[in-house]
């Protein structure tokens, strides 16, 4: 059984590239794409540290995975918004470069 | 220990490949490696109803939206460096530090976690006993993320249908950007 600090490890690892990734890209899809390597990275280290804590009852292990469950649903519409508002930017300036939607407005 | 290994190197081969890749639909068909990685090593955390989930939600339905997405934009491979000139050094050095510094403090923290000794009696995370949990304890969260999703539909499809939808599609690639925004 693997000892849970090497998933913390990895999980830290996946957060930094996803920050890399939101950092250094301009394309908003491609923003967007590390926000979804970011997410997983934390879904990682909960379902970690759940099983860490199952020593001490079913109940404290399973909230971590409910706790990762309604993170998936929060992404999922997360997603769905956000693809939207990127396809009604496009429609009115046909680029998704970050560093050139600096105002808010479409 | 072998097979976390692989998983963790597919994991972080696949992220490096979601930030490096010039071309938008590489970068998503790498963070699908990533994620059915991911969803492998769900189930050697014991969280078998998280796997699945993984693989259909996540996998499934966003990464499909992506592509969609991907498609409709028609974004092709040409991206320019960032306006910025530091932020890519300063990017790359801060993330050096800040994984090394959160694996270090994992790795030599010797406070024991609770339990350690008996991590592996965690059989559970099926659907039954996630669901139990769900619709008892956490049924107000449960119920607040139906709401968000019913919002999140509003939300896209207002977005999708902006504008008069009998109108012509207005040209592309000339679109003027002071355009005057019609509320539909």
């Amino acid at each position: 059984m693997v000892p849970t600090p090497y998933y913390i490890a990895v999980s830290a690892l996946l957060m930094t590239i996803g920050s890399v990734g939101v950092l250094t890209r301009r394309s908003a899809i491609m923003v967007f794409l590390s926000v979804e390597l970011m997410l997983n990275a934390a879904n990682l280290a909960i379902v970690a540290f759940a099983r860490q804590w199952s020593a001490s009852g079913v109940e404290p292990a399973l909230s971590g995975q409910a706790a990762v469950f309604i993170i998936l649903a929060i992404a999922a519409a997360e997603v769905a918004v956000g693809l939207g508002i990127l396809v009604a930017i496009f429609r009115n300036r046909v680029s998704t470069d970050v560093d050139e939607l600096s105002e808010v407005r479409l | 220990m072998i097979g976390f290994v692989i998983l963790a190197l597919v994991m972080l081969l696949g992220g490096v490949g979601v930030v490096t890749f010039r071309q938008p639909v590489h970068a998503a068909l790498s963070l699908v490696a990533t994620l059915l990685a991911l969803a492998v090593t769900y189930v050697t955390l014991q969280a078998h109803f998280l796997a699945a989930i993984q693989v259909i939600v996540y996998a499934g339905a966003i990464m499909v939206l992506f592509l969609f997405v991907i498609m409709l934009l028609n974004v092709q491979g040409q991206e320019p460096a960032p306006h910025l000139r530091w932020m890519r050094p300063a990017a790359y050095a801060g993330a050096l530090v800040v994984a090394a510094g959160i694996a270090t403090i994992a790795f030599i923290d010797r406070r024991p976690l609770p339990g350690a000794d008996q991590v592996a009696a965690l059989q559970g995370g099926s659907a039954e006993q996630v669901g139990t949990l769900l619709f008892s304890h956490y049924v107000l969260a449960f119920q607040l993320v139906g709401v968000l999703l019913l919002t999140g539909i509003v939300g896209a499809v207002s977005l999708a249908q902006r504008g008069n939808p009998a109108a012509p599609a207005e040209p592309r690639g000339e679109a003027a950007p002071e355009r005057e925004l019609t509320h539909g």
